[in-house]
């Protein structure tokens, strides 16, 4: 195994050992899961009600659109509270306990303490995922699910936590305090999503400002719709957010 | 791991005009010196003189603003990774991660340092038998006591069997008879050809285990030579005159 991906690892299996020993990671985990449970049985119990009618419509929207989407939509609504509140601590945490410089000491370079931490994290937030994704698919064999439109909603949702899980790092870099850094990824993913809010409401739909938008390339992918666009945009982010962290953290080893 | 015991002494560490600033100020300034295997350096100053900072930048935890540092030769600031198996270093107060039991911060530090599997939990095993550490094996950090938080430091530090092992004030919060064993374990590691570097306001520490020692005084070195266990009435002279008078004494060649 090469150097980098050993050193990787072991900063990944550390913060990954630091976020299950923590409560906030199970009571993030418990509390956002039953939530999504009770909303699951709502939609599912209006899925039902709704049946009769629907069988008049051919073509009309399924399980897939009425339920397992929906369902993914309110936990990409829950990641912006989620993912701050579990990256708030990846760097700012070290850098408040002095745990920091034991990492620089081991020869750990900074790209690697960053990528380590974000994959750490970015595990957490696949599992929640999953775990969500298995109350749809606990039905796929009483229900007629729509793989192609659900693989694509997944893959979104995915993008979209990778996406977070990076701006989240990259605050708790910049950040001397973690609740700074969670205040910070919060508002920096807020502004992410509405940023084209005006935009819209000027009934302007394309354009700069709405490609800038993570609503922008998180909803086709909802909807089922994957474009090699809308995958580059959470790529780009995720690339630059990882390589912000690592200046900036490389520069803590140069300033002290 | 790095083998422990060399054929001969060879200089482990050797620093060349080494210069740092911090907070505005030059907090080490030209300083040279170097370390052969098996050696034990005594570093003193008074607070402020620029010991935690030099320590920090030989641990490779911070860069130096200009000079060189060599650790068995190869430049160490072109290749960081060599702190990865070569050095051991306990920082002043040990940081460590509160929610992680002793047993995890040894395996997580041995990780870093590129041990795994049958090799970790054989190095883990000896250095929690050695340090006296079972009965907090399983323990939190968290909860641990100061002096408790001291020798995990110090079993994280020594567990991959560094060739430099650097202790900046390692006997703070350990009571004296921890302190005692902590002299013996320096000297221990000294017989087996590890080079220590030890940073302490503790004379009689210097003077009990170390075989060579340096003063800093406002980040410059004032003093450097060797020292006998019956030296201490002259070392404290010295010291006091640095400290009080910044008197500079011809340093002697390491």
């Amino acid at each position: 195994m090469s150097g980098a991906f050993v050193n990787t690892l072991a900063v990944a299996r550390l913060e990954w050992r630091r976020l299950v020993v923590r409560p906030l990671a199970w009571v993030l985990a418990a509390l956002t899961l039953a939530w999504l449970a009770w909303n699951f049985t709502l939609l599912l119990g209006g899925f039902l009600a709704g049946q009769i009618q629907r069988a008049a419509l051919p073509g009309g929207p399924g399980f897939t659109d009425l339920v397992a989407v929906p369902l993914l939509g309110q936990l990409a609504q829950l990641a912006f509270l989620v993912v701050p509140l579990l990256t708030m601590s990846a760097i700012a945490g070290d850098r408040r306990n002095g745990t920091l410089p034991l990492l620089f000491a081991a020869g750990v370079p900074a790209s690697h303490i960053v990528l380590g931490r974000y994959l750490a994290v970015l595990g957490w937030l696949l599992l929640w995922l999953v775990l969500t994704l298995a109350m749809p698919l606990a039905l796929a064999s009483a229900t007629s699910l729509d793989w192609g439109k659900l693989a694509a909603a997944a893959l979104g949702l995915t993008l979209m936590l990778a996406a977070l899980a990076a701006v989240g790092v990259a605050s708790s870099t910049f950040a001397s305090h973690p609740a700074i850094a969670a205040a910070a990824a919060l508002i920096i993913a807020l502004a992410l999503w509405g940023v084209n809010l005006g935009a819209q409401m000027a009934g302007i739909n394309g354009g700069a400002i709405n490609w800038l938008a993570m609503s922008t390339h998180l909803q086709p992918l909802l909807r089922g719709l994957v474009s090699t666009t809308d995958l580059l945009w959470f790529v780009l982010l995720v690339g630059l957010a990882l390589a912000l962290a690592t200046r900036r953290l490389g520069s803590d080893r140069e300033r002290g | 791991m790095t083998p422990s015991i060399p054929a001969s002494p060879a200089t482990v560490l050797r620093l060349d005009q080494l210069s740092r600033r911090r907070a505005g100020r030059p907090a080490v300034q030209n300083l040279s010196l170097a370390l052969q295997s098996g050696q034990v350096l005594g570093l003193l100053g008074v607070n402020g003189a620029g010991k935690s900072t030099t320590l920090s930048m030989i641990a490779g935890a911070l860069r130096p603003d200009s000079g060189s540092i060599q650790l068995s030769g190869e430049d160490f600031l072109e290749h960081p990774e060599l702190a990865r198996q070569l050095i051991g270093w306990l920082p002043e107060r040990a940081p460590l991660w509160a929610e992680l039991s002793v047993n995890e911060h040894l395996d997580a530090h041995g990780r870093l340092r590129g041990l795994n599997g049958a090799a970790l939990r054989l190095a883990r095993c000896a250095i929690i038998e050695r340090l006296e550490l079972q009965p907090l094996a399983r323990r939190l950090a968290g909860v641990l006591s100061q002096g408790q938080r001291q020798r995990l430091g110090l079993a994280c530090a020594l567990l991959h069997r560094p060739a430099l092992l650097v202790l900046d004030e390692p006997a703070n919060a350990l009571d004296p008879v921890q302190a005692a064993a902590l002299r013996a374990l320096i000297r221990e590691q000294s017989a087996t050809g590890t080079a220590v570097i030890l940073s302490t306001h503790l004379l009689t520490e210097v003077t009990a285990v170390c075989d060579r020692v340096a003063i800093l005084h406002e980040g410059t070195l004032r003093h450097d030579g060797p020292i006998h266990s019956d030296d201490h009435a002259a070392l404290e002279r010295t010291f006091f005159e640095i400290a009080m008078h910044g008197t500079c004494v011809p340093a002697r060649a390491a």
